[in-house]
């Protein structure tokens, strides 16, 4: 294997479960967010040589949210799934609990301002930087972002807390 | 704890080991990057077609090349956006007059500016053909110098739609990257390519002589010269797809 595939496959193993996870929290089906985690490290690898040097994981988290927003400016609607990953280790009912709580929270945001939650609240990364890879302005980051917040208040929404004892 | 804390702590608590199979992402990484290869490849074939056609607008010897400096016809100004296809020819000489308006991207190589002007070209096995866009520069005494022509190689040069697209051929970035150009020819308000999932929008500006040919090229700070778009759409003022 060349030297260049090598560090693809490195970056790929570390970044793709994350990859694909912000592409569940924006679509809420695991199957389109594979297929769209899988797009974005398709691209990336085609470019690799290009931008191995610079900042891929950067690149490809761009390609995914710019992937996903292309569809969604498509005429298809996507549906909040139910179904549950199989996982080993921790408290399987905890985690199937959060994950309902979160696919219900993030379902009553509009695509963009799962977007934008997720840039912003999963990746971490500053609001001017969320306006870049969605192409917006800051001010509609802002916006959107408050627009968000106020809806999971309004929804009345609260994660599982982790139990601590269970008799 | 807040919601944003709540939900932040959630989207981590759920994250998972994924499945994605890594053959199946490289081998259509590959395949893409091929296709992006011979894209590239077609592009200048279809550009030395161009000169084997005998563009008469196009002198093949590579250096500097002038237009006849004279009335830098009125001056278009640019408005905003978008990329796709395309074709192109090295730097050039025309010793022909631009039709109609030069128009000034804006973009300048110290004194001299970036324009963009159609010439007449006559190709006798295309007679639909009979203009090319050139990407030029106007030294500040008005003379024009020919970087790329661009021209159709088929069918005709009204025809509804995005035409040949025009990328700089150098390997690395010169001076005087020419920006990635091309007209559209339809009520286009918008024009935006799409570059590895990035979404970079055109500057526009109206042919003089057809206000339905729209001449558009990417600010070189937002899509690097010689940048293979994946994409390019056109939308109308009410923002419909063209």
């Amino acid at each position: 294997m060349a030297r260049g595939d090598a560090e693809f496959v490195e970056f790929a193993r570390a970044c793709s479960g994350r990859l694909t996870h912000a592409a569940f929290l924006m679509t809420g089906n695991h199957h389109h967010a594979e297929d769209a985690a899988q797009t974005a490290l398709v691209r990336t690898y085609a470019s690799w040589s290009r931008i191995r040097n610079g900042d891929p994981y950067g690149y490809a988290r761009s390609v995914l949210v710019n992937h996903l927003v292309d569809t969604w400016r498509r005429p298809i609607r996507e549906y909040p799934s139910d179904d549950l990953p199989e996982r080993s280790g921790g408290d399987l009912a905890e985690e199937v609990a959060t994950r309902r709580w979160l696919v219900t929270a993030l379902g009553t945001l509009t695509a963009r301002e799962r977007a934008v939650v997720v840039l912003r609240h999963y990746f971490d990364l500053p609001e001017a930087q969320v306006a870049r890879e969605l192409d917006v302005s800051v001010g509609t980051v802002k916006s959107t972002s408050s627009r968000a917040l106020e809806k999971l208040r309004t929804a009345g929404l609260s994660a599982p807390r982790p139990q601590e004892t269970c008799r | 704890m807040t919601e944003m804390d709540e939900l932040r702590r959630a989207m981590r608590a759920t994250e998972r080991a994924d499945g994605l199979d890594l053959d199946d992402i490289m081998r259509r990484g590959r395949r893409l990057r091929r296709r992006r290869r011979a894209g590239a490849a077609v592009a200048a074939m279809t550009a030395v077609l161009a000169v084997a056609f005998g563009v008469e607008a196009v002198a093949t010897r590579p250096g500097p090349p002038n237009l006849p400096g004279g009335e830098p016809a009125a001056t278009a100004s640019a408005g905003p956006p978008a990329p796709t296809p395309t074709a192109a020819l090295a730097p050039t000489q025309s010793p022909l007059q631009p039709l109609g308006t030069v128009v000034d991207s804006g973009i300048r190589y110290g004194a001299d500016a970036r324009v963009f002007f159609m010439v007449p070209i006559d190709v006798p096995e295309l007679p639909r053909v009979t203009i090319g866009l050139v990407a030029g520069r106007r030294a500040p005494d008005g003379h024009l110098t020919s970087d790329f022509l661009l021209n159709d190689v088929s069918g005709s040069d009204r025809r509804a739609g995005f035409h040949e697209i025009g990328y700089d051929q150098q390997r690395a970035p010169t001076d005087t990257s020419i920006p990635t150009f091309g007209y559209f020819v339809g009520p286009a308000a918008r024009i935006v390519g799409t570059v590895d999932g990035r979404q970079v929008e055109a500057k526009l500006a109206r042919w003089s002589e057809d206000p339905q040919v729209v001449i558009f090229w990417f600010d070189p700070k937002t899509l690097t010269p010689g940048t293979r778009l994946d994409g390019i759409i056109a939308r109308d003022p009410q923002g419909h797809r063209l």
